[in-house]
């Protein structure tokens, strides 16, 4: 044990997300380490099956045969792939978002964000993949919002995504086509230029009705093999 | 080309935001002691609570950091399809939890304590009881980390946290059991301080190939 050969293949060194106060003081600043081979085992975390039920895919209604909330409702629908492209199968997708005004039904918002909340969005939602790595949801095209009036940082639309699964952890943003706003954006901007399609939504035919989106999730990881839960 | 079309491009990692809903956590456990209100049922081991403080490079505590808890059970199983341990299962206990810090960057985790076990089935490895932590919060993107319990003697030999070089960093991920439990009778109460950067860093693991 602590042979040079484990110090010297060490991790990843993170990036620091430009004018991020948070990012700046809360990245580490050392190396992470990498855990030695011979420990790595399959174990991720997985949540219990009782709570991998979830049909919140519609976000735009409070309940169904409620009014449905302002802006525009789009649909996004995509696969969740491993690594080797197979499909991440009955895995839970946690999404959440701010409304069309760019405001988030969130109290920390409530201080900052003078625009106004929308009483028939909450903005959250949650789904479990079906046999194919498939999810579709329904939910409002997010306004932009000022994230630093005294730098004048605008975030861009985007979508949160969280997908948690026996074997799989990911959490990212999607940013939809033809925003200008995305290449102001810092956090649109820590993402290497050659993957920053990655987390693009792309233009996909109408669904229902609604404008669509197409995201695709690919999770890394050689130890995030998701099995067949039974 | 056919081979580049089919090589797998990853999702880039993102952080959380300032913006996560609290219904994320409550709609998964966030005590792995208490089963569900007033439950007499138990998991088997002994109760423990984590309290664990967050900071940031300037000492600040850190309010709404998101922790995702994995452990084994008190034999040292996982409930996860790929543990293929001959050690049992517990009806109780299912090993996973989302909690949140509080505003004043606190965590208190009620559990039990988890068993050693082999790294895999036919490992001569042993890892030391340990909580397995994902880390997420506005400014960062995933952390993971294990947390280790200074009375256990196989810390000496668990291959994760001897990959450490430095004792010093190494002490870090070991939580002190506190003299006097403010946990409850019986409830073993241990603290640890998590410092996301700065003086005293707490080291974090990376789960990526090389």
């Amino acid at each position: 044990m602590n042979t040079p050969d484990i110090v010297q293949r060490g991790g990843r060194v993170l990036p620091v997300v430009v004018n991020d106060r948070e990012s700046e003081a809360r990245t580490p600043a050392n190396r992470l380490y990498r855990i030695p081979d011979a420990a790595r085992d399959p174990f991720t975390p997985c949540p219990p099956a009782p709570f991998m039920r979830a049909g919140e895919h519609d976000l735009t209604r409070l309940a169904p045969g409620r009014p449905q909330a302002s802006g525009e409702a789009i649909a996004i629908t995509g696969r969740i792939l491993d690594e080797d492209l197979r499909p991440v199968r009955r895995t839970l997708v946690e999404v959440w978002g701010a409304n069309a005004h760019g405001r988030y039904s969130h109290v920390i918002d409530a201080g900052r964000n003078d625009a106004p909340l929308d009483p028939n969005f909450y903005g959250f939602g949650r789904l479990v993949t079906d046999d194919d790595g498939r999810y579709q949801l329904r939910t409002i095209k997010p306004g932009a919002y000022i994230a630093r009036t005294d730098i004048g940082w605008w975030r861009p639309p985007h979508v949160h995504f969280s997908v948690v699964g026996s074997g799989v952890r990911l959490v990212t943003q999607m940013y939809f086509p033809d925003e200008p706003l995305n290449e102001k954006d810092f956090i649109f901007l820590i993402v290497p230029a050659a993957d920053r399609d990655r987390v693009i939504g792309q233009p996909a035919a109408t669904h229902a009705g609604d404008r669509a989106f197409r995201f695709d999730i690919v999770i890394r990881g050689r130890f995030q093999t998701p099995p067949d839960l039974d | 080309m056919a081979s580049e079309d089919l090589k797998a491009r990853f999702t880039p990692e993102a952080t959380i935001g300032p913006f996560y809903p609290g219904a994320f956590l409550t709609h998964l456990p966030q005590d792995l002691w208490t089963v569900a209100p007033l439950v007499a049922h138990h998991p088997q081991g002994q109760p423990i609570v984590l309290v664990a403080r967050f900071f940031d490079s300037l000492k600040r505590p850190v309010p709404s950091l998101v922790v995702e808890l994995w452990q084994a059970n008190a034999h040292g199983r996982y409930r996860h399809p790929q543990d293929q341990s001959a050690a049992p299962l517990d009806p109780q206990f299912d090993g996973f939890a989302r909690v949140r810090t509080s505003d004043e960057g606190v965590l208190r985790f009620y559990t039990i304590k988890p068993g050693a076990h082999p790294v895999r089935r036919e490992s001569a490895e042993v890892r030391a009881p340990h909580l397995r932590l994902t880390i997420f919060a506005s400014g960062i993107d995933r952390l993971i980390t294990q947390l280790f319990f200074d009375d256990e003697s196989s810390n000496q030999s668990d291959p994760v946290l001897q990959s450490i070089p430095d004792p010093r960093v190494r002490g870090r991920l070991i939580a002190r059991r506190r003299r006097t439990s403010g946990g409850g009778e019986g409830v073993g109460e241990y603290e640890i301080d998590v410092v996301l950067r700065g003086e005293d860093e707490t080291p974090f693991f990376d789960d990526w190939d090389g």
